[in-house]
């Protein structure tokens, strides 16, 4: 799917994130932020499992080149279950997203605790690689 | 409950080459309950369907909506000024909700989305077994309250058949109960093993499926 504009695609990540994955000292962030070669729309989730795949597919078919959920330890869910539920909808995501051609990589999940802003950023610095392999999401501007 | 299972997409693709204008409608009822076709499948497939006819070359405009029961006339009517909008609808709903919106909407093609399958229990989350086959004469009066026709692999009215595995499991199907052994051991744990041995009349199976269409007719509820 990658085409010639690959080299100066800038790709436009929507990161999912958990409140309860961040630092502490960490005040939450939303809203839009650059980074080194993409772009990316910060949202705050009170659990990663709040993330259904409506919400996945719709942000997809609005023209996000990625999606990316940072989720917490899988042991250290405040809700228990809430991340493995959330993994188990993306994994289903990354099938249907397969099935019609967009690509499973445009999907991701990682995990971790104590998070930093700069943490979230290397997280939708990841996917945007994946994504611009991937080359723009062709329904942007549909 | 009804259950159902979203059609490969890519048959849905091929099915809604050369429209321009798709309504993908639910059924709030059995179908939701069964992830299949409630409102949130019907927002998971809708975005998928207009991604997947992009990438087909072949971009349509889709549209949602969900119903609160697909097969009562007076909920398919909420969708009719959709309906007119559209020139394909896909359905999440079973077979009967799909036809009656066919019927409503005659002049618009309607397409399945998903393969009606059975009548089923919701076991644990995420897994559906069949319960009934709606065969028209019930026998669950004499099975101890399990289902022969719908659980046994062959529909034995006599069994376990003796293909029976070991840890008594179904010969077809390792992941499913012999329901046999089952109705033995729920007639052993009642002290009425011998009602099995009774020699019962032929199952009147006319009244099934195989039977033709049903038609069920009650004068005292007509107007």
């Amino acid at each position: 799917m990658a085409n010639n504009s690959t080299a100066e695609f800038q790709p436009r990540i929507t990161l999912l994130y958990c409140r309860q994955s961040l630092a502490p000292e960490v005040k939450p962030v939303q809203g839009s932020r650059t980074g080194q070669g993409f772009s990316v729309r910060l949202v705050l989730l009170p659990c990663s499992s709040k993330v259904q795949l409506p919400h996945l597919m719709r942000l997809l078919e609005q023209g996000s080149d990625g999606l990316q959920i940072a989720a917490c330890p899988e042991k250290a869910c405040q809700h228990l279950v809430g991340s493995t539920r959330a993994e188990k909808r993306l994994n289903r995501g990354r099938e249907l997203l397969e099935q019609v051609g967009m690509g499973a990589e445009r999907l991701g999940l990682e995990r971790g605790a104590g998070l930093s802003l700069e943490d979230l950023m290397q997280m939708a610095g990841r996917r945007a690689d994946a994504a611009r392999a991937l080359g723009p999401n062709p329904m942007k501007g549909v | 409950m009804i259950t159902a299972e979203w059609k490969p997409i890519e048959e849905m693709v091929g099915y809604l080459r050369g429209h321009k204008k798709v309504l993908v409608i639910g059924c709030a009822t059995c179908v939701a309950e069964c992830a299949a076709g409630g409102e949130r499948e019907v927002e998971t497939l809708a975005p998928l369907l207009a991604m997947a006819m992009q990438n087909d070359g072949n971009p349509v405009e889709v549209k949602s909506a969900t119903l609160e029961r697909q097969c009562e006339p007076e909920f398919v009517e909420a969708i009719a000024e959709a309906a007119a909008e559209a020139d394909a609808i896909v359905s999440l709903a079973c077979g009967i909700g799909m036809q009656l919106v066919a019927e409503r909407f005659v002049d618009t093609p309607l397409y399945p989305g998903v393969n009606t399958t059975s009548l089923s229990l919701r076991e644990e989350p995420g897994l559906w077994t069949s319960r009934c086959a709606a065969c028209g004469d019930c026998v669950l009066g004499l099975t101890f309250g399990l289902c022969p026709v719908a659980r046994c692999a062959k529909s034995l009215m006599n069994g376990p058949c003796g293909g029976t595995r070991t840890d008594g499991m179904c010969e077809i199907n390792q992941d499913t109960p012999c329901i046999w052994r089952l109705i033995v051991e729920r007639a052993t744990a009642r002290g009425r093993l011998e009602d099995l041995t009774q020699v019962r009349p032929p199952k009147n199976w006319s009244n099934s499926p195989a039977g033709g269409p049903k038609r069920m007719l009650r004068e005292d509820l007509r107007s």
